[in-house]
């Protein structure tokens, strides 16, 4: 009969499939990375696949928070580069990574924006502002997600944490969840990192945040030691941290300055991060403003980002 | 006399829910279109990446489809025919995997995951079935193979009894009257239920959330690859991923009306 | 007739064995997840990492001891409450529209037949941006903002919307088909003897079709429980938020700081409380496989899901 004959044909298709997928004969790694990574880790696994066509790169993007239990219950992965190195000394203490050096494994910094949608409606300039009755603010889960624990420390050294919990409308299991409410209006104004803001340039106002509240974050590598493919890993680990890593991490909004001088609690100091933020304000100003000049000197080198982000009138790639 | 619309407000009320159910559908499906915007939308879809997950959508659903086609006919026959004890029950436990969320579904196969047969496979062939396309296909089997059940036990329910007593009265064995007679009379059902069991699989993407991970490119499905984009906050994929997936579903619906006919099953 | 008998064997045990397999294989797959259930060693050493100042004591039980959980009470009220209130509002739109649909020649009828039963195949995550598209921008972003309240990440207007679309869907193909399967002619016969519409659609239709009508309704109450990812998108949790931001009427229903029960289950299992997040999805089976046993035992024919 007709149908079973189509079946019989789909089947042999299948196989054929099913041999092609089993016997791939690359290696490849896989890389547990955090959502808030997916820009600049996208680019960094097309330029190293490109230099290495033997080793492909799968990454895995999940909230922070939730790494543990996976890492726990699957035993896979070669490459873990979480939100926050507080997630990684989790993995560390539980055994998974056994060689993490902090002074040399950090390849980038984030630095935490006030980001409000588009017009800024209630008038949001600074982290006091946040108490303000009637504005709608979007926190972070800490369990689940890096952006969380900052939301805390920030407005407990604030003094309002108290007040900005009354005011809270959205809880985030993960960072890009407040990123699309501000951009949906959903919110009124959050923190999260220059390079979660910087996806959104046409539809967000980016406001720095003064020093002593500007969070910096490490962000650290490591590799798990259930890694299959030890010596790939290692290879990409040190193209992440080699100077051509780094500039790549700029482009996407990090903060690579080799020393950021940092108190206790990891806020910033003095203005070493000042100009990357001014390239980020500009960048927002130049996306939404056809006549803002976008070259070196105003956006630094956010200039590829911009470009791509006037192509569309909506964010994409 | 011209019969024009004659009385009562009951059909007046029924035609006016219809119409404004049926305008707030169409707002809701063509929204994303108007927020988009035609030149996006054009730049969207002159893309790859929209193309390569459109593939692997449609190649893993007609995968799924055609295994549980051959397990989802001869079950769906057996249950319509057949008078066992508890039947209610069996029936009821097959069709569990497409009554509950699933989410609760990718929960439960991602717990079974770590047992037998599945770390068996782990060890000896290092396939981890949790990140690869065979964990799509998993997912997609475990809904649609009830889902087909479901639907062929209702094709064959229609089909009266007395043509394979005939068949049998006239000397035939019972299998030659299963493909000679039983299924070319079920024939519009079965194609009607193939397309619509291929829109399903198609569309299920919550169980791949918790059981497999995102591996751009190879188990990304379209539903999917919209979750991960969302929270990428990649606003313009989004929308124009979810344009294709309504376009997709409307054109199976469409097909099924179209070649299924008469069958009145859905 | 030995040999008509023995092929008739292997022909029954044939088909057995397929709905055997269908069977044994969704049994396992509930039934082998009881273990999960049960805390394990290195769930304890997990959690004393990742939970931060949860109770662990109740979370170190059985199941999560999730019966102890006010958490737990709260969301399956939540859920109860809203799929209620949402099959109820599907029930009062879907049985005119179906009636409309299977009785009246409309003009485009198969168009709408075709964009209503295509919404059965469209997956959550579509029907959830969708509407938030649709809320969030445009003239009912205006509105919202004249009506003081915003529906996407709410619980009344939000929750209720986003499990009504799909429900809707499922409750109306129910009920044309039982409206189809009704003679038209009774109600010919009831309006020739002097009866208005309405009242033949009550005294006549009504009551033939009334197993469908239940029929479809639990199976728009089945869909509603079933619904994720349209919440997820739409409303999102709403856990960590401070009780102060419920109204009071939700307080009063016991609904604050509660969620979605699909949601919790999913944030449950991605959080590491397995055997809680387990715990949540056999309530969840449980209450569909009862109404599946009910459904089948009412003899419902001529359903999809």
């Amino acid at each position: 009969m007709k149908t079973i004959k189509n079946l019989v044909v789909l089947l042999v298709i299948f196989s054929f499939f099913l041999v092609t997928q089993a016997y791939g004969g690359e290696k490849s790694i896989l890389f547990h990375a955090g959502l808030g990574q997916r820009g600049a880790l996208n680019e960094i696994k097309a330029v190293f696949e490109k230099r290495n066509p033997d080793i492909k790169v799968n990454f895995s993007y999940k909230g922070s928070g939730y790494f543990i239990a996976d890492i726990t219950r699957s035993k896979q992965g070669d490459l873990f580069m979480p939100g926050e190195e507080f997630y990684l000394m989790q993995a560390v203490e539980r055994g998974f990574l056994t060689d993490y050096d902090p002074k040399t494994d950090i390849p980038a910094y984030f630095v935490t924006v006030i980001i409000t949608p588009k017009g800024n409606p209630k008038d949001i300039k600074t982290i006091e502002d946040f108490a303000k009755p009637g504005v709608r603010v979007g926190l972070g889960n800490p369990r689940s997600c890096a952006i969380g624990i900052w939301h805390q420390k920030t407005f407990k050294k604030a003094g309002i944490w108290d007040k900005v919990k009354e005011n809270a409308t959205l809880s985030a299991k993960c960072i890009p969840e407040l990123g699309n409410a501000t951009q949906h209006r959903a919110i009124d104004a959050t923190i999260v990192w220059g390079t979660t803001a910087v996806l959104y340039l046409r539809d967000v106002e980016i406001i720095p945040i003064e020093h002593k509240y500007r969070g910096i974050i490490r962000l650290p590598v490591g590799i798990l030691k259930f890694a299959r493919y030890r010596e790939e890993a290692q290879k990409l680990m040190d193209f992440i941290l080699s100077e051509e890593g780094r500039a790549i991490f700029h482009k996407h909004a990090y903060a690579v300055n080799p020393v950021i001088p940092v108190d206790k609690q990891s806020f910033c100091l003095d203005g070493t991060t000042d100009q990357d933020m001014e390239y980020l304000v500009n960048a927002a100003k130049a996306v939404k403003d056809d006549s803002f000049p976008v070259t070196k000197k105003t956006v630094g080198d956010l200039t590829e980002e911009v470009i791509r982000q006037k192509k569309t009138t909506r964010a994409g790639d | 006399m011209a019969q024009r619309y004659r009385g009562g407000w009951w059909p007046a009320l029924c035609i006016g829910i219809a119409g404004s159910i049926l305008f707030v559908y169409i707002l809701l499906v063509t929204s994303n279109w108007i927020y988009l915007g035609w030149h996006d939308t054009l730049y969207f879809f002159s893309k790859s990446r929209m193309w390569e997950r459109f593939w692997l959508t449609v190649w893993t659903a007609t995968v799924s489809t055609s295994f549980s086609l051959l397990i989802g006919i001869p079950a769906g026959y057996a249950l319509s025919r057949y008078r066992f004890p508890c039947r209610y029950m069996v029936a009821s436990i097959i069709d569990l995997p497409i009554v509950v969320s699933p989410a609760v579904v990718g929960a439960f196969l991602f717990g079974i995951t770590t047992r037998f047969p599945f770390d068996w496979i782990s060890e000896y062939y290092g396939i981890y079935i949790g990140r690869n396309v065979y964990g799509v296909l998993l997912v997609q089997f475990t809904v649609t193979a009830a889902f087909c059940a479901r639907l062929m036990k209702a094709s064959f329910d229609m089909i009266p009894t007395k043509f394979e007593a005939v068949s049998h009265s006239l000397g035939a064995s019972p299998f030659r009257t299963f493909f000679k007679v039983v299924l070319p009379m079920a024939k519009n059902g079965i194609i009607a239920s193939m397309i619509v069991v291929w829109a399903r699989a198609a569309a299920e993407w919550e169980g791949l959330m918790l059981f497999v991970g995102a591996t751009e490119g190879k188990t990304d499905i379209m539903p999917f690859a919209i979750y991960l984009d969302w929270n990428g906050g990649m606003m313009g994929w989004v929308t124009s991923m979810s344009i294709v997936c309504i376009l997709m579903a409307i054109s199976a619906i469409s097909a099924m009306k179209i070649i299924g006919g008469k069958s009145n099953v859905w | 007739m030995s040999g008509n008998r023995h092929s008739r064997t292997t022909y029954n045990t044939f088909f057995y064995s397929f709905a055997g397999f269908l069977f044994l294989y969704s049994a396992y797959l509930f039934l082998s997840n009881l273990d999960q259930l049960f805390v394990t060693e290195a769930a304890i050493k997990t959690r004393e990492i990742t939970s931060w100042g949860e109770d662990r004591e109740i979370l170190n039980q059985f199941a999560g001891g999730f019966w102890k959980d006010p958490y737990f009470w709260k969301s399956l009220n939540l859920t109860l409450v809203i799929t209620i209130m949402t099959t109820f509002i599907a029930a009062i739109l879907g049985i005119p529209t179906a009636y409309a649909l299977s009785r009246y020649r409309i003009p485009g009828k198969s168009v709408v037949e075709v964009l209503f039963s295509s919404l059965m195949v469209m997956p959550g995550s579509v029907v959830g941006i969708c509407l938030i598209v649709m809320f969030n921008y445009g003239p009912l972003w205006d509105l919202q903002n004249w009506l003081g309240f915003k529906f996407a990440h709410s619980i009344f207007p939000g929750m209720l919307i986003a499990s009504l679309v799909l429900s809707f869907a499922f409750g109306m193909s129910a009920w044309k088909s039982t409206f189809d399967s009704v003679n038209p002619r009774f109600e010919q016969v009831a309006r020739s003897l002097g009866s208005t519409r309405w009242r033949a659609f009550k005294t006549v239709t009504f009551p033939l079709a009334k197993s469908g009508i239940i029929t479809g309704i639990i199976l728009a109450w089945t869909r509603a429980m079933a619904e994720f990812s349209a919440v997820l998108f739409f409303c999102g949790t709403f856990r960590e938020l401070p009780a102060s931001r419920f109204s009071d009427f939700t307080r009063f229903l016991q609904m604050d700081q509660a969620d979605w029960l699909s949601v919790a289950v999913w944030a449950q299992v991605e959080f590491g409380n397995i055997e809680y997040g387990f715990a949540l999805a056999f309530v969840l089976v449980f209450i569909g496989g009862i109404s599946v046993y009910v459904m089948h035992r009412i003899g419902a024919k001529g359903y999809v899901w």
